[in-house]
């Protein structure tokens, strides 16, 4: 019969997904609740199998539970909303008036982001971070990019080594989020579709820096729109309750930008589209899929620890 | 049946803050004390308590704290803060406006 509590335990975790010390937090609380409402149950006569039986059913179903508890402790204020929402805002207003040009200001605005996103780390990961955390990853891509201009054989060298280190940072932070919530890497990842999707448009302009410069700055209200679009989606996405709205949204976003860069590019085809919806959705799946393992593998440590 | 749901439904935040403000408490001595003092009118699904009392604490109504019970266990207490008192005094206030105009149309006479 513990046997049946146990289950009921894990199907919370399952579906809680909440950090590590909060989880533990509410399974607590739950635990202290069915030994109370189990003892009053055995104190009235019934046996210890029937009292936990009984104590289950009027807790209701541990994934309604879990959710409602979800929802109750994650939905952000406005306040967090527009912290979340600003990095996205700030760079809609760079490109909005062709300030991205400016040699000065892009190199304050990652010292900034960078400032913000590691204050934001070790003080408790709050909801707004995330969005934070993905733009101060961005000189890193950009470094990325910068190899592929190097000469041939350099080129090759350099990204031999610099693919496995960004694959280990990024698996690093995305494995530290995960243990809150995998969806909150969605906010961190979202923004690199819009990136590759101009960086991809870029790459058909012949010529380096001239022309890709020339595309840029001609593509520049499109791209403010698109950085509109997702501060919208994540100042949304905070704001939601339900998981499943919070990822629709994000994901729509995604989709929408897109669309504008494949669009008003006109450089890109269906391909490209297809591409870029792709990873999306493997930005969407991966985490997902990394965080039930996980926890899987969890759950048959514990099943094994049961007599 | 289903419309008595619906009134103790709207009622939890209310329902929650009241008792708690006159002692704090933890969950499964909430769900007692709320069938005891209703003589069993308020019987909640017990799942569905906390994430109402999350809520408040999310909101800032109430503060959750591990503290020992009778019998040494540890019980997670639920301690109403000056914003939950605040909130209550003008839920209060709605309340006796509400059951008095309900009262002045259901009973004419005894009003």
């Amino acid at each position: 019969m513990k046997t049946k509590l146990t289950q009921y335990i894990q199907s919370l975790k399952d579906h809680l997904t909440m950090d590590p010390a909060s989880e533990k937090d509410v399974i607590h609380e739950l635990e202290t609740h069915v030994e109370d409402s189990c003892q009053e149950l055995q104190n009235a006569g019934l046996s210890e199998d029937e009292a936990l039986e009984k104590c289950l059913s009027r807790l209701g179903s541990a994934k309604i539970v879990a959710r409602q508890i979800y929802e109750a402790n994650n939905q952000g204020t406005w306040r967090q909303a527009l912290l979340a929402a600003l990095p996205h805002l700030l760079f809609a207003i760079i490109f909005a008036l062709k300030w991205w040009t400016d040699i000065n200001i892009l190199p304050i605005m990652f010292v900034v982001i960078l400032g913000i996103a590691i204050y934001g780390w070790y003080h408790g990961k709050p909801y707004w971070l995330f969005p934070w955390l993905g733009y101060s990853l961005f000189p890193i891509v950009a470094a990325g990019v910068s190899l592929l201009y190097l000469p041939e054989a350099w080129a090759w060298i350099t990204l031999a080594l610099y693919i496995p280190l960004v694959l280990l940072l990024l698996s690093l932070i995305t494995i530290k989020i995960l243990k809150r919530d995998w969806s909150y890497s969605l906010l961190m990842l979202v923004p690199a579709a819009a990136f590759i999707g101009w960086l991809l448009a870029a790459g058909q302009k012949p010529g380096f820096p001239g022309l890709k410069i020339n595309f840029m700055y001609s593509f520049a209200p499109w791209t403010s729109l698109t950085f509109l679009v997702l501060a919208i989606s994540v100042a949304l996405f905070i704001r939601l309750r339900q998981r499943w709205l919070r990822i629709t949204t994000l994901v729509t976003s995604g989709i929408i930008i897109s669309t504008v860069t494949i669009l008003a590019s006109n450089q890109l085809g269906p391909a490209s589209f297809i591409g870029l919806v792709l990873l999306i959705i493997s930005f969407l799946i991966v985490p997902a899929f990394v965080e039930r393992k996980v926890r899987r593998d969890q759950s048959a440590v514990i099943q094994t620890l049961l007599p | 049946m289903r419309q008595q749901n619906e009134l103790v439904k709207g009622s939890v935040d209310s329902l929650l803050l009241c008792s708690i403000g006159q002692q704090s408490m933890y969950g499964y001595q909430i769900i007692k004390e709320l069938e005891n003092k209703s003589q069993g009118y308020f019987k909640y699904k017990e799942g569905t308590l906390y994430p109402a009392l999350h809520r408040l604490e999310k909101a800032g109504l109430l503060v959750g704290k591990w503290e020992p019970a009778a019998g040494g266990r540890q019980r997670r207490y639920y301690h109403i803060t000056p914003k939950g008192n605040k909130i209550l005094a003008e839920k209060k206030v709605q309340w006796l406006d509400f059951l008095a105009a309900m009262n002045l149309i259901i009973s004419p006479v005894s009003a």
